[in-house]
């Protein structure tokens, strides 16, 4: 279920995808949430 | 533990794999890697490819990977009329047949495996560093990394590659280049003409278009595709709608939900680097039409390994020397692109009530004497305005 497009779009390559998991570099990310926006079955949400 | 190779593929869908082939094939010594612990699976598209295209390849059809052969498009317009294109009546070039990829990119991977090529599967690369004459992949296979020095780095790790990046190339998709794409495969699945696919245009899928791919019986690939810069709605609640709504699926069950990224911007202007190709999703080698990518994966994959075969024979692993593979993809992948890119831009002008009358049109038309005057004629007819929005694409 983990396909991508969230690493393909993320504009500073911040998201690994794996097989079954994603990888997320929190540190560096400037939450522009570009990646949150593309997600076909919306599985990605900011942090509170 | 390091590992060293000509050759490095990174990703064993049909562009990984046909590299791996068309490289070993030609005297390179190649491994290819897979995250995935079964090369094929989940799908993550339609399972359309063109007859055209495979004879191109010159990959014979098997009852193995092939579970429909069809004649006909079946265009449906957002009022549900209907345009129905047959192979008999008009050349439809991308008819073709509907796969079962998750045997079909094993069969291309044995492929690659019986010219020569190495393949670990379950292996994620995991970052890249240039060193002297060549590049050095951190690999990840069952907890444990290891190195593996290439000579040539190919990437064919699908739309969310990072390997290129890495090494300076501009890989990553603005949202509207990406079309985000939802699929179930459904069971009872009631069509009209199972040996034809479906295409629904218009707000049901805003900045794409939904379809129905038979798979044999009554099993249909049904999803769509859509521009998340176009709705606010996530690709699979429009899926939802379109299968609550389409007649074809109203017992329609699902079996299986894929989802992912199809890169609909047209190819990459940049392809290769010092020591490095990209190939298929990863080069968005996808026409911006259809959003069918294997045929043209699996061509750039043949150029990139004769290419890169040469470039190992000649001890010459630069840009210069590797370009000859981007300038290959331009002049029989890219020039076509290009040209449906504006094509894709005028469908996606076009309004709900332009595409019904469009439709509604072509009823009239014998479509035996279908050309491009006769085009115009009933675009003219039907809407000034639409015309108008195809000319200055041109």
């Amino acid at each position: 279920m983990y396909c991508g497009e969230c690493a393909g779009v993320c504009p500073r390559s911040l998201i690994e995808v794996r097989e079954n998991s994603l990888k997320f570099d929190k540190k560096n990310c400037k939450e522009c949430t570009i990646c949150i926006q593309v997600c076909p079955v919306q599985a990605l949400a900011k942090e509170e | 533990m390091l590992i060293e190779t000509d050759v490095l593929v990174i990703g064993a869908g049909p562009a990984g794999s046909s590299t791996a082939k068309h490289a070993a094939l030609n005297g390179a010594d190649v491994i290819v890697i897979d995250k995935k612990s079964e090369i094929g699976a989940p799908k993550r598209c339609a399972e359309g490819v063109s007859k055209e295209g495979l004879k191109k390849l010159k990959i014979e059809p098997s009852t193995r990977w092939v579970t429909r052969e069809l004649s006909g498009v079946r265009l449906i317009a957002p009022n549900g009329t209907g345009v129905w294109l047959n192979e008999e009546k008009v050349k439809l070039p991308e008819a073709g047949y509907i796969l079962e990829r998750k045997v079909f990119d094993k069969h291309m991977a044995m492929d690659a495996a019986r010219a020569g090529a190495k393949i670990m599967v379950k292996t994620l690369a995991k970052g890249i560093r240039r060193e002297g004459d060549y590049l050095f992949a951190t690999l990840e296979t069952m907890g444990e990394e290891f190195e593996v020095k290439a000579k040539i780095v190919v990437g064919a790790d699908g739309p969310e590659s990072r390997m290129g990046r890495f090494l300076g190339l501009k890989t990553t998709l603005k949202p509207k280049n990406m079309e985000s794409c939802a699929q179930f495969e459904m069971v009872n699945v009631k069509m009209e003409d199972p040996d034809s696919i479906e295409f629904y245009f218009g707000s049901v899928a805003p900045g794409g278009y939904a379809w129905i791919f038979p798979k044999g019986d009554d099993i249909a690939n049904v999803g769509l595709g859509i521009l998340t810069t176009e709705t606010d709605k996530s690709a699979y609640d429009h899926l939802l709608e379109f299968v609550k709504n389409n007649p074809s699926t109203q017992n329609a069950q699902p079996v299986e939900l894929n989802i992912g990224g199809d890169p609909v911007g047209g190819m990459l202007k940049e392809l290769v680097t010092d020591n490095f190709m990209l190939v298929g999703d990863a080069a968005s080698q996808v026409n911006p039409l259809t959003g069918g990518g294997i045929i043209a994966a699996m061509e750039a994959g043949v150029y990139a390994g004769e290419v890169a075969a040469a470039a190992v024979k000649d001890g010459d692993y630069s840009a210069k020397k590797l370009s000859k593979y981007q300038e290959r993809c331009e002049e029989n992948i890219g020039v076509k692109f290009k040209r449906d890119l504006k094509v894709k831009d005028y469908l996606q002008s076009l309004s709900d009530e332009e595409l019904n009358s469009i439709a509604d049109a072509f009823q009239d038309i014998e479509l035996d004497t279908i050309n491009t005057a006769e085009l115009i004629k009933q675009l003219i007819k039907v809407s000034p305005k639409a015309l108008l929005k195809l000319g200055k694409l041109f």
